[in-house]
């Protein structure tokens, strides 16, 4: 893993139109080249903003980002063109079936040709759905368009990938195919901005987490430097229910 | 770049395949409401001009005011003329009471000795002239015997049916009042000068000196009659094209709720880019649906007995009006998808918009019987800028050159709807 920033956010602010407090509340950190980062936290508290920050859909209220040295305001095609996102929702054409969806997705990329249609089969072939490529995906289960979703967003092998809670709602086996494919991508060199609410999945699978609450961050590390910083708390889902003080949230 | 705007035309013609519903309002709804509105149309059409409206005619004169009247009205094409009611012969009362009944739109009733009374009046006046009294027309003209023709009227029968008829009435009466005078006068002046070579003859009431000729100010060589095709297969056409804003701005909101926008507004691709694969998308489904029915109106239509749709002399600008329609019906699609935040809201929007724009643009009805008022609002309706350039086309035998005004403002109109996408998709963006 190296030390230089892929991604380095300054005093981030967001605070969306009609609100009356700011989502995001002046954070700042930096993610290193071929991290896993875990963006943990509880409802609302922040972390699809900075994602959606950080993926360019819309602009900080004040703050500065910079990813791989570079800012949206003067490079925005080619800092969208080293990112990959894989969104909380199945962001895909239900009526089109899994291969159309992604030589879609894939051509936005600007990949075509051999390459595109190689890159499409082995992931298919990767996850499983190979024999399930020309079916609508209106008829795939949860999991299956999961993967899908996951697939639209590597296609292109982008340096920076985001997932936003990629294994909310699948089964175990769906869950451990996606996991085992995401640190493969890693292995590759691609680094990972992860949210998720398994907390038992981010400590094993994110080298680093940031613990996210009400638009601060409460604490930053990897997952065994938290606990051992919390006494008493056996493992990571311990110290997220401590720090985010086991209130409910919406 | 061209990559992405084939992937983005593929995408879009697979969705747009699979869309049954949506195809169906694209395709076969025009279609069946061209075959409809021109059927109804039509029958209304011929009842005019072919059979004519029912009028029943009662002559208790059975002189020449009666038989001209009669044979004046069978003659035109405007009524067909019936003297029984239920197989007996008509009266007044039953008369009365049939057109009471909506068996008949108008009822004339020649009175007795209608003919006679005319004659004497006539006869009183040209006897006062020939013995040279004084102003004797206007001294006839208080004691004459008059003449009560009366006509019943359906509340249902349009004004203007009923001032063709009274106008026809005056007409034969008229005539029928210059004849008697004309006799009387050759009689009278027959008496007096005995050399019969000299005095007038009948020749001058036979002859015709105003005639009418109908013609079609149009600029085709082409004898194009208007009709109820030439009318109605432009009009839907127009508003078929229109209707796809439904789908199109439902395809736009189906994006945006099954979340493939987030995606796409993360990518390395315009957001331009994936609008314009719709708007070529569309713009060939408003070529297709106007190609589909065209041949409506020159093929199936003349299979039911209807006349054949005569598209007038300049394919070029048919092209030409047809592709900026096709434009201005996209780019306002574009814009009710881009500002309605769900699709039950663009349905609305679509739907009701479209079908006030066709009321203002005089697709139901022709924008030259609007009020003044609703015939001002109504040139601010692009349908009403394709409608005018397509009857110039159409109707009267119109060039490429005739229909660049309405190109023109078709294309600007979906410049606008452009702007307003770009300025509304800024603001929704910039949360």
């Amino acid at each position: 893993m190296s030390n230089t920033p892929i991604i380095e956010i300054e005093q981030l602010t967001k605070t969306f139109r009609h609100a009356t407090e700011p989502a995001v509340k002046g954070i700042s950190f930096a993610i290193n080249r071929n991290e896993i980062f875990g963006l943990l936290g509880p409802n609302g508290a922040g972390k699809t903003t900075t994602i959606s920050i950080l993926c360019g859909l819309f602009p900080p209220t004040s703050g500065k980002v910079m990813i791989n040295g570079q800012d949206f305001q003067t490079h925005s095609t080619e800092i969208r063109q080293m990112i990959g996102i894989v969104p909380q929702d199945i962001a895909l054409y239900p009526t089109l079936n899994a291969r159309e969806n992604l030589e879609f997705y894939g051509s936005m990329y600007g990949l075509y040709g051999r390459e595109l249609r190689n890159s499409i089969n082995d992931w298919l072939n990767k996850l499983g759905l190979t024999d399930a490529a020309k079916r609508k995906l209106s008829t795939y289960s949860g999991g299956m368009k999961r993967r899908v979703n996951l697939i639209a967003g590597v296609l292109h092998k982008p340096s920076i990938l985001f997932l936003d809670e990629p294994t909310v709602g699948v089964d175990v086996h769906s869950r451990n195919v996606i996991i085992q494919h995401l640190k493969e991508i890693n292995a590759q060199g691609t680094t990972i901005i992860y949210t998720s609410h398994h907390m038992e999945e981010a400590e094993t699978f994110c080298t680093r987490v940031s613990i996210i609450d009400q638009g601060k961050i409460l604490t930053q590390g990897t997952p065994a430097e938290l606990i051992n910083n919390h006494p008493g708390a056996p493992n990571l889902e311990t110290v997220f229910l401590n720090l985010t003080k086991r209130k409910l949230r919406d | 770049m061209l990559h992405k705007l084939l992937a983005t035309v593929k995408k879009e013609v697979l969705l747009l395949l699979r869309d049954k519903v949506g195809l169906s309002i694209l395709f076969i709804m025009p279609m069946v409401l061209i075959f409809v509105m021109t059927l109804v149309q039509d029958s209304a059409f011929k009842t005019m001009n072919e059979k004519g409206i029912p009028v029943v005619f009662i002559d208790n004169d059975k002189d020449s005011l009666g038989i001209q009247i009669e044979r004046g009205l069978k003659a035109n094409d405007l009524c067909y003329l019936s003297d029984s009611i239920d197989g007996k012969p008509a009266s007044v009362e039953t008369a009365q009471k049939a057109v009471q009944e909506g068996k008949f739109l108008v009822g004339i009733v020649i009175p007795k000795g209608a003919t006679e009374a005319i004659r004497k009046n006539v006869t009183e006046l040209v006897n006062q002239t020939l013995n040279g009294e004084d102003s004797a027309i206007h001294k006839s003209a208080g004691k004459t015997d008059s003449v009560e023709i009366t006509i019943l009227i359906d509340p249902v029968a349009k004004k203007s049916f009923l001032i063709s008829m009274t106008s026809n009435l005056r007409e034969f009466i008229s005539e029928v009042k210059t004849k008697i005078m004309f006799q009387t006068f050759s009689e009278q002046v027959a008496e007096i000068i005995p050399d019969k070579q000299n005095a007038p003859t009948n020749s001058y009431q036979k002859s015709q000196i105003i005639k009418y000729k109908e013609l079609y100010a149009s600029k085709s060589e082409d004898k194009i009659v208007p009709n109820a095709v030439q009318h109605n297969v432009p009009a839907w056409t127009i508003f078929a094209m229109f209707f796809i804003a439904i789908p199109l701005s439902s395809s736009i909101l189906k994006e945006k709720n099954e979340g493939s926008v987030f995606r796409l507004h993360t990518m390395p691709t315009p957001y331009l880019l994936l609008v314009n694969g719709k708007i070529i998308v569309y713009v060939i489904v408003c070529l297709i649906q106007f190609v589909l029915m065209l041949s409506v109106g020159q093929i199936f239509l003349p299979m039911l007995g209807l006349p054949a749709l005569v598209l007038g002399n300049s394919i070029a600008g048919i092209m030409l009006l047809t592709g900026a329609t096709a434009f201005a019906a996209t780019g306002y699609g574009v814009m009710v998808g881009t500002l309605a935040s769900t699709e039950h809201q663009a349905a609305i929007m679509g739907s009701l918009s479209i079908l006030l724009l066709s009321a203002l643009g005089g697709i139901w009805v022709p924008s030259y019987v609007m009020p003044e008022v609703m015939r001002n609002i109504s040139a601010w309706s692009p349908l009403n800028w394709s409608l005018e350039g397509f009857y110039k086309l159409f109707l009267r035998g119109g060039h490429v050159s005739d229909v660049l005004g309405e190109t023109i403002k078709l294309l600007l109109f979906f410049l606008a709807t452009m702007t307003v996408t770009s300025i509304a998709n800024r603001k929704k963006r910039a949360v």
